[in-house]
């Protein structure tokens, strides 16, 4: 039973109308693993995490979630599941701690499990100072880490986690990564989108690049970089629009020209530098760092994911 | 295949019992902005039209059936109170769940089904209608303005027409057609629908009062229907007809209304 993956997904697709959000997508997320879907806008990540979530039907292909179907199981699977949406829908009106009180009941969770268990995850969430306060004043990154509490009180297999840091300040997004990698630890299998590259690199085991409503690689982050991408890339900033005239040819295994700034991707960064300063280049500013998922995505879209 | 383990699942009474309780937890905060409508406002009407007013056309007791004026108004003011607590209860949490903070998301995200959800809001309601029509059933009786026995039936008549209002309102505001989540079509409802029932449908006058064409039109709305049964229980004049006649007009709309609703909660909050 272990071994069997806990989600599985063939020719997944979604449709609103005509239009096409999740397009025939295979993937498969094991017990205990970390799963992520990465992708610009508009990829389909969230239409995938709702289907899998059981709260919009499948319009093809085949879905199991925890070994069941969605479509006729969805209470059981729900029962199971942790569900952190990429909107917030807390209730504004009661306390942090009656979010959670209300929601563990939800799950028939006798009353006495529930406020012991709120405590516990209002501990793990370093909310507990909060506890008494309405939500609605709470910053983003609070309202944010009680969504996560919220999501634990049901103690589920499987943690969904949309955007699960998007808006939030660098301190903020730490913390929270860090509790994520307790629950890893702890064995619970997540499924998580982000847009940010050093997020899927910090938290995912394997991850899929969503792009336009498919899946256009997957690996792991390590595995992605290494296949797609140069060892270093070096980064060119100009005072202007970047203007090189030709004058990059043949540097570097591969060059992009971004709005802002020019990328050339090799596996010896130094010599690259070294010969952008023979050719009399005019940049501002030039720096050699190593490739990163960012990277690879822009190699397999042409696009940048933050836009 | 991971299979679930044997994890005992609530039942569906259980679950839109829990949606319940959430509504009632929720209510704590709310419950003073409801105050003026719930229960004021129909002591006023019963006061300034019933008492007052009705002091000066005392004298006219054939066209009220032989009731005084108070007597007659009281009774319909017990249907119209709940009416009122059903039109808010239909629009206002039903838009603030799907749309404005999606709290209805949250709960579908748990084994709560859809039709839980959407019974569970409507049994909060029925508590609150219940309350407020027998708190003001109990002020007119103190007052002397009701004084049948049968009375004490005349919350759970109120609350019927309630729902009645609750269920199909309900259903227009979770409806995938209404693309606009700003709930501007509110103060319309209020204002073309739920104001003139009001005041049309048999709280004041009788409607054989109204011009000949207007009076089916009254007959249609379930808020006169709820005046009927209501009045009959106050004055101690139930009509076994009548009587099956008005519950299952009201009744009608609480199905039709409620499954609607689950449907178009299911369209809107599952796609
Ligand atoms: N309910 C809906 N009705 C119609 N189209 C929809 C609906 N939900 C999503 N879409 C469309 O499906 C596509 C994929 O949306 P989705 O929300 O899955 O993207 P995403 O990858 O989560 O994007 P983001 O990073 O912006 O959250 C988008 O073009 C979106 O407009
Ligand atoms: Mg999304």
């Amino acid at each position: 039973m272990d071994d069997a993956p806990l989600i599985e997904a063939r020719g997944l697709t979604k449709r609103f109308g005509e239009f096409v959000a999740v397009d025939g997508i295979d993937f498969a997320v094991a017990c205990g693993e970390t799963f992520g879907f990465l992708g610009p806008n508009g990829a389909g990540k969230s239409s995938t995490m709702r289907m899998i979530g059981a709260v919009s039907p499948v319009s093809g292909g085949t879905l199991r979630v925890l070994g069941l179907d969605p479509a006729t199981h969805g209470a059981e699977i729900k029962q199971r599941l942790g569900v952190v949406p990429q909107q917030d829908t807390l209730d504004f009106e009661l306390t942090v701690y009656e979010n959670i009180l209300v929601y563990g009941r939800y799950f028939g969770l006798p009353k006495d499990v529930i406020r012991t268990r709120a405590d516990e995850l209002l501990e793990f969430v370093q909310l507990n100072e909060r506890r008494d306060s309405r939500v609605e004043p709470l910053s983003g990154g609070m309202k944010r880490r009680l969504t996560i509490a919220r999501a634990l009180v049901n103690e589920p297999s499987l943690l969904l986690l949309d955007e699960p840091t998007t808006g939030l300040d660098p301190q903020a997004r730490h913390v929270l990564w860090d509790r994520l990698y307790r629950l890893k630890q702890q064995g619970v299998t997540q499924v998580l989108t982000t847009h940010y590259m050093d997020e899927a690199e910090q938290l995912c085991d394997r991850l899929v690049v969503m792009d336009r409503a498919k899946i256009v690689a997957q690996g792991s982050p390590r595995e992605l970089i290494r296949k797609y991408v140069q060892r270093e890339v070096v980064e060119l900033r100009f005072a202007g629009e970047p203007s090189v005239d030709g004058r990059l040819d043949g540097l570097g295994d591969r060059v992009e020209v971004l709005a802002d700034r020019i990328l050339i991707g090799t596996d010896d960064g130094d010599a690259c530098v070294h010969a952008v300063h023979e050719r009399g280049v005019a940049v501002e500013s030039m720096l050699v760092r190593r490739s990163t998922l960012e990277d690879v995505f822009l190699t397999l879209t042409g696009r940048t994911l933050v836009d | 295949m991971a299979a679930v383990a044997a994890q005992p699942l609530t039942t569906p009474v259980q679950r839109a019992t829990a949606v319940t309780a959430w509504h009632a937890r929720s209510y704590r905060r709310t419950w003073r902005a409801t105050i003026t409508t719930a229960f004021l406002n129909p002591v006023f009407f019963l006061v300034s039209v019933g008492v007052l007013l009705g002091k000066l056309i005392d004298d006219q007791q054939a066209a009220l059936g032989g009731l005084s004026y108070v007597e007659f108004v009281a009774p319909a003011l017990v249907a119209t109170t709940a009416m009122q607590v059903g039109t808010n209860d239909g629009m206002f949490p039903v838009m603030a769940g799907i749309r404005w903070l999606r709290t209805y998301h949250a709960v579908l995200a748990t084994p709560v089904r859809v039709a839980e959800l959407v019974l569970g809001a409507m049994a909060w309601s029925v508590i609150r209608m219940l309350v407020a029509a027998t708190i003001f059933t109990a002020v007119a009786a103190l007052g002397g303005a009701i004084d049948s026995p049968l009375a004490i039936f005349a919350p759970f008549a109120a609350l019927l027409c309630g729902l009645a209002f609750h269920a199909p309102l309900a259903a227009f505001t979770s409806s995938p057609m209404l693309e606009d989540g700003s709930g501007g079509w509110f103060p319309a409802i209020n204002r073309f629908v739920i104001i003139p029932m009001f005041l049309f449908s048999g709280t004041f006058f009788p409607v054989s009062q109204l011009p000949d064409w207007l009076e089916p039109v009254a007959w249609a709305t379930p808020l006169w229907h709820g005046i009927e049964l209501c009045r009959d229980l106050c004055t101690g004049s139930v009509e076994l007809v009548a009587t099956l006649a008005h519950v299952g007009y009201l009744g009608a709309f609480v199905a039709v209304g409620a499954a609607l609703a689950v449907r178009f909660h299911e369209r809107t909050l599952l796609k």
